[in-house]
């Protein structure tokens, strides 16, 4: 293990013992009053943050490292969320509006009896099952389609985006059974205990970091084996990987149903947390979005993408309510700068600065190349 | 045609794009161990006969058999590689982003499923023989610096080393002096002469030294616009009238 | 009030001959004194002829504009009151019969206070003889369109009674349209007849006329029983067959209509994505500006326009046009919208893409930073709801031919489309531009060693493909909502349409536009249903990328990308 990786586990250890130790010990043994008093808010808007995280590791891992600019990931995510839902809106038993045991929605629909695709998700297990199943089967045709007849780059982008356009168009309507325009909220329990108390939020969160530490990990090891390695050839060129006997086709729908499997998952633990769910979250834009938040980490690495998604919707939390009517326009310049200037993301900003200051000292000196990534497997 | 069994045969081929007849009809045999040099003047085809060999693009009509068996034009670029046939483009492509040993652990002869490259790793005979290959290309001391970074002749290297690590049957070498220095050149014909034989080796080329220097008696192929001009021993093909006349421009011997 | 004027002038020039008939102010009056005697009421106001002049004394009637004041006799005096009142609240009072003013005795003028009398009132009896009067004298309407909308009315009322005031009409009838209604509300009508000949031939007629209006009239007939089933039956088929065609040409004009609204917005991304191969997410946004451009050029021609960008305060002045001038503002506004729509393109292409010519991956994702912006940038000037933007009334009409109805403002699309189409295809073939922008696509590196100054003929393609979009958003202006997310709603199907035709060819953009608008109208037809249609026709082009990656036209080249 080189020193470099060794460091980098590290920073990871010391984050994730901050994350999801020390911050949900002082939620929940500081008194309130203390200084050191996180409060269940801080707990909860984080736990999203985390959610958000582990959605920007799957466009990552699409963008960053094979070359796809996904846009379907808010999709992905969506599923994921609706899937975890539908077995939350059940588990409201009988203590939502209409004192039914159907959702709501169901009955101002005019529903008497639970549609036959509903049953199944009074199941946990089902439902969590189905997080990962539906995601990834939806990624797997489109996939197959898409990667077969060689739709490549920003083609790529386009139809994913008229997937997530054309599903987002589906779930607003009220037919699809699936709470049309308003989703599903009003979440009440999740295997027993109630969603909104600070304990079992707690729970989710550290449940969403160490999740989220897996799937780093998980990537981590995965970027670093001889798929890694044929994941950047398809990126840097897919047409030589063919030449070098390698299915791009296979190679490329493995890993968009990793990440679509990937992306659910931080939707459904997104949904757990937030408690709502509807079609406005499944939109184009949204996948977008956390292109900025990967874009602006640092695609390509798997850090960024964590520390990209965590900075931007702190900002976005705090810009929303400073200066509402101004947060859009710093998203799209916040976008446009990272783009034009910075494409290696504020992960790149020390080695940026470094170079430039190794200029200016010893400007005749030629630039080394720097080697970011060694090959431990080989 | 007879029972002979060739390495490849291309028989009756064409292939145009938008009018433009790039191949046409065009009778290709090739003899297992051979090394065949394929020249001729530019738009004579010789590419394009490489992209059809190799799946990249599919002939309107005739066939191209390889080993007797498999019918190349109805598979896809990485099931022919697969059938060991292997191709150095014109302009070298190398991964730049990948170290050279990166380069080389991705073209190494093995599986190229999706499962095994998860829990892929280099063995000994397999490092051996990469070694091998760093010090047969003179890149030894570049192994881990980025393909990107190195000189255009070193990259032509690369990618004839990716070929060597490949162990293909069939190498396809597309102008492989391109831009290479004198004594680079010679080197790489010699390469090319020591893998003869074992291989079975199609040259294309433009530069006659090193066309001269590779083939010696062997034969020669002239493409002109899509279909075999003629073949046979380079003396022969460079005293050819209608060799002089279609590649060396006018009535003029170089 | 206007009605009373027009009354009153009427009164003006009948009250001048002196012996005569009852004038119909003078029976109107007489039986609206009659007060609760509703029998000899309708036996009045029937006995008159139709005349413009007893429509609108029917219709003050029935709206309560007519006053009783109560004589000292008992009996009632009708009359009407002058629209002045004076400082008590009081009015002139007119004198139903003549128009002359009431006065008492002495000839002085009286003045009388509304909340004293009464309105002359009407029963339901009494309203439906006077709607059924008034709905006969709109046969003869000055102008078709209202003679069409009382031929309608009366043809569905299926009242015998009214047979011989429609056949009359049928004679001196010139306009084809009301011709055929006519004849329509006819046969409608001898639906109803006891002689079954006359009800088997009614239904012929319908049958032959195509009548869609009839169906339920002939579907309560097949019911009974006689040879009129048999005939219904029939007519019903004929009329089916008919629906069938219409809904085919309604479908056809649809969907030509709709490719060509695609085409428009399509076309700018056909020049700045297929042929610079730029990914312009902010192309909706071009859209929009030009869309907004054509709002601001209408209110400065209308009321004027205020705006609080920011806090700064902008007033744009009023021409306060109105008329044929007014009706103008749209030959102004789209040359406007092109300028503005191509000049934000070319600050766009200067700022942000021409450092992303290579990278089409980054121009997708600097352009949506740039859409985000723009978006925002119109909220906070012109509102984030949506702006009005009234229809010249040139484009506003519609013609119905054999019941496929034509809108001035498609049918002006699809015009405009096809002259935008043949002015960028001169534009590229005729033009010494044309064949600089030709060049640099096909080799930018080739034609800047030739010479050409590659950086200003993307700029000029580029504000070309901008001002396309403003042109589109000038169309769509006319034909939809113009808000600040209005590009978004075009731009995947413009880019679907771009893809599907071919990048890089300009023919293909135009079949896949009119190909995509077609499909959709027409699942939209079978389907009943918008969303679904619009899904369908999504996974559809998924699917036909399948079959052809490159769309429909491929523009091949020997140098394979990568």
């Amino acid at each position: 293990m080189s020193a470099q990786s060794r460091r980098e586990i590290w920073i990871a250890a010391t984050v994730a013992l901050v994350l999801l130790g020390v911050m949900p010990a002082l939620n929940a043994w500081v008194p309130e009053s203390s200084f050191f008093f996180i409060s269940n808010f801080t707990i909860n808007v984080w736990g999203k943050y985390l959610a958000y995280g582990i959605l920007a590791i799957s466009v990552d891992l699409l963008w960053g490292y094979t070359g796809l600019l996904s846009l379907g990931q808010a999709l992905f995510f969506s599923l994921g969320g609706y899937m975890l839902g539908m077995h939350l809106m059940l588990m409201i038993g009988k203590l939502g509006q209409y004192k039914s045991d159907l959702p709501d929605f169901l009955v101002f629909l005019g529903h008497t009896y639970l549609p036959a695709f509903w049953r199944p998700f009074y199941s946990l297990t089902f439902a969590a099952v189905m997080v990962f199943l539906l995601p990834m089967t939806i990624s797997a045709v489109f996939g197959l389609l898409a990667f077969r007849s060689r739709i490549k780059g920003v083609y790529f982008s386009i139809l994913t985006q008229a997937l997530t356009y054309g599903a987002s168009l589906m779930f607003f309507r009220n037919d699809m059974l699936m709470g049309g325009n308003n989703g599903f909220t009003d979440f009440k329990f999740m295997l027993g205990s109630d969603l909104r108390s600070a304990a079992t939020q707690r729970v989710l969160y550290i449940f969403t970091g160490i999740v989220l530490l897996g799937v780093y990990f998980g990537c981590r090891w995965l970027t670093r084996t001889k798929f890694g390695l044929v994941q950047r050839a398809i990126r840097d060129s897919e047409t030589r990987v063919l030449f070098s006997g390698y299915s791009a086709v296979q190679y490329k729908l493995f890993v968009f149903v990793i990440s679509a499997a990937i992306a659910a998952v931080g939707g459904a633990l997104y949904v757990a947390q937030v408690g709502i769910i509807n079609p406005s979250e499944m939109t184009p834009d949204k996948s977008l979005e956390a292109v900025v938040w990967v874009a602006v980490g640092g695609r390509g690495t798997l850090v960024g993408p964590i520390v990209g998604a965590v900075l931007v919707n702190a900002l976005k939390s705090w810009a929303t309510h400073a200066i509402p009517d101004l947060w859009l326009i710093l998203l799209g310049s916040l976008f446009l700068v990272v783009v034009l200037f910075l494409p290696k993301g504020i992960i790149s900003i020390p080695s940026v600065l470094l170079d430039f200051y190794k200029r200016r000292i010893k400007r005749p000196e030629p630039a080394e190349p720097t080697p970011v990534t060694t090959s431990s497997a080989l | 045609m007879s029972q002979h069994l060739f390495q490849l045969a291309a028989e009756g081929v064409s292939k145009s794009f938008d009018g433009f007849k790039a191949i046409n009809d065009l009778n290709f045999y090739l003899e297992a161990g051979e090394l065949r040099t394929v020249i001729g003047p530019n738009g004579a085809g010789k590419t394009t006969f490489l992209d059809l060999i190799t799946g990249r693009t599919q002939p309107d009509s005739g066939k191209i058999e390889f080993e007797g068996k498999h019918d190349l034009s109805a598979l896809s670029e990485h099931e022919i590689y697969r059938l060991g046939i292997g191709r150095k483009f014109q302009t070298p492509t190398v991964y730049t982003d990948h170290t050279v040993l990166e380069n080389l652990v991705l073209s190494l002869a093995g599986s190229r499923s999706v499962w095994r490259s998860l829990f892929f790793k280099l063995n000994r005979s397999q490092r051996e023989r990469t070694e091998e290959i760093l010090t047969t290309i003179n890149l030894t001391e570049h192994r881990d610096r980025k393909a990107g970074t190195l000189a255009h002749g070193q990259k032509q290297w690369l990618e004839i080393g990716m070929l060597l690590a490949q162990e293909a049957k069939l190498l396809l070498v597309d102008e492989p002096a391109a831009g290479m220095t004198d004594e680079e050149t010679a080197r790489t014909a010699e390469l090319l002469l020591s893998l003869a034989g074992k291989h079975t080796i199609v040259v294309i080329e433009h530069d006659m030294v090193f066309v001269r220097q590779i083939s010696k008696d062997r034969k020669v192929t002239v493409l002109h616009q899509g279909s075999v001009l003629c073949e046979g021993p380079v003396d022969r093909v460079q005293a050819d009238p209608k060799v002089i006349e279609v590649y060396l421009g006018r009535k003029h011997v170089r | 009030m206007r009605r009373l004027l027009v009354f009153l002038g009427f009164l003006c020039t009948v009250a001048l001959p002196g012996l005569r008939a009852e004038t119909p102010a003078e029976v109107v009056a007489k039986a609206v004194a009659l007060e609760d005697k509703t029998d000899e009421q309708i036996a009045l106001i029937k006995s008159l002829a139709p005349s413009p002049e007893l429509l609108s004394l029917l219709t003050l009637w029935k709206e309560g504009g007519i006053f009783l004041v109560d004589l000292p006799d008992k009996s009632k005096l009708p009359v009407l009151l002058e629209e002045a009142k004076d400082a008590d609240g009081k009015q002139a009072a007119l004198l139903l019969q003549s128009g002359k003013p009431y006065a008492d005795a002495d000839g002085k003028p009286l003045r009388l206070l509304a909340s004293d009398l009464s309105a002359a009132e009407t029963d339901s009896e009494l309203r439906s003889a006077m709607k059924s009067i008034l709905d006969l004298a709109g046969l003869a309407a000055p102008d078709a369109k209202s003679r069409l909308r009382a031929i309608e009315i009366v043809g569905m009322e299926q009242d015998l009674a009214k047979l011989p005031a429609l056949k009359e009409r049928t004679s001196s009838e010139l306009d084809a349209e009301v011709k055929h209604a006519l004849l329509e509300a006819i046969a409608l009508t001898e639906l109803k007849s006891a002689e079954p000949e006359t009800v088997v031939a009614a239904c012929r007629a319908l049958g032959e006329l195509g009548s869609i209006r009839s169906q339920d009239a002939l579907r309560l007939l097949t019911k009974e029983s006689g040879p009129q089933v048999k005939a219904a039956v029939e007519a019903l088929q004929k009329i089916e067959r008919h629906l069938v065609n219409v809904n085919f040409w309604g479908t056809l004009f649809r969907g030509l209509s709709l490719g060509s609204v695609l085409l428009v917005a399509a076309l700018g991304l056909a020049v700045t994505f297929g042929l610079m191969g730029v990914i312009n997410m902010a192309h909706g946004e071009m859209i929009a500006v030009g869309a907004y451009t054509t709002y601001v050029v209408q209110c400065v021609f209308g009321p004027g326009l205020e705006l609080s960008p920011f806090g700064l305060h902008i007033a744009l002045p009023s021409l306060k046009a109105t008329g044929w001038l007014y009706d103008c503002y749209f030959v102004v506004a789209i040359p406007l919208a092109f300028i503005t729509a191509a000049l934000a393109g070319i600050l766009l292409e200067r700022t942000v893409i021409r450092f992303l010519y290579r990278r089409p991956l980054e121009s997708l994702l600097a352009t949506w930073g740039v859409s985000l912006v723009v978006q925002q940038l119109f909220r906070l000037t012109f509102g984030a709801n949506n702006v009005q933007v009234a229809s010249p009334s040139w484009l506003s009409g519609n013609w119905t031919i054999h019941d496929v109805g034509i809108g001035w403002n498609r049918l002006f699309v699809i015009g405009f489309a096809a002259v935008i189409v043949v002015g960028i295809f001169q534009l590229l073939a005729r033009t010494p531009l044309g064949l600089l922008m030709r060049a640099v696509m096909q080799n930018r590196a080739m034609a800047a060693c030739m010479g050409v100054r590659t950086e200003r003929v993307n700029l000029l393609t580029f504000g070309l493909g901008s001002g396309l979009a403003g042109l589109a958003g000038a169309f769509l202006s006319q034909i939809g909502n113009v808000g600040p997310s209005l590009g978004q709603s075009y731009i995947v199907d413009a880019f679907m349409t771009v893809v599907v035709g071919g990048v890089g060819s300009i023919f293909g953009t135009i079949f896949s536009a009119l190909g995509i608008g077609m499909l959709d109208q027409t699942l939209q037809q079978v389907l009943g249903n918008p969303v679904l249609g619009k899904i369908l026709v999504l996974a559809g082009i998924i699917l036909f990328l399948q079959w052809r990656p490159a769309g429909l036209f491929v523009t091949r080249s020997r140098s394979l990308e990568n």
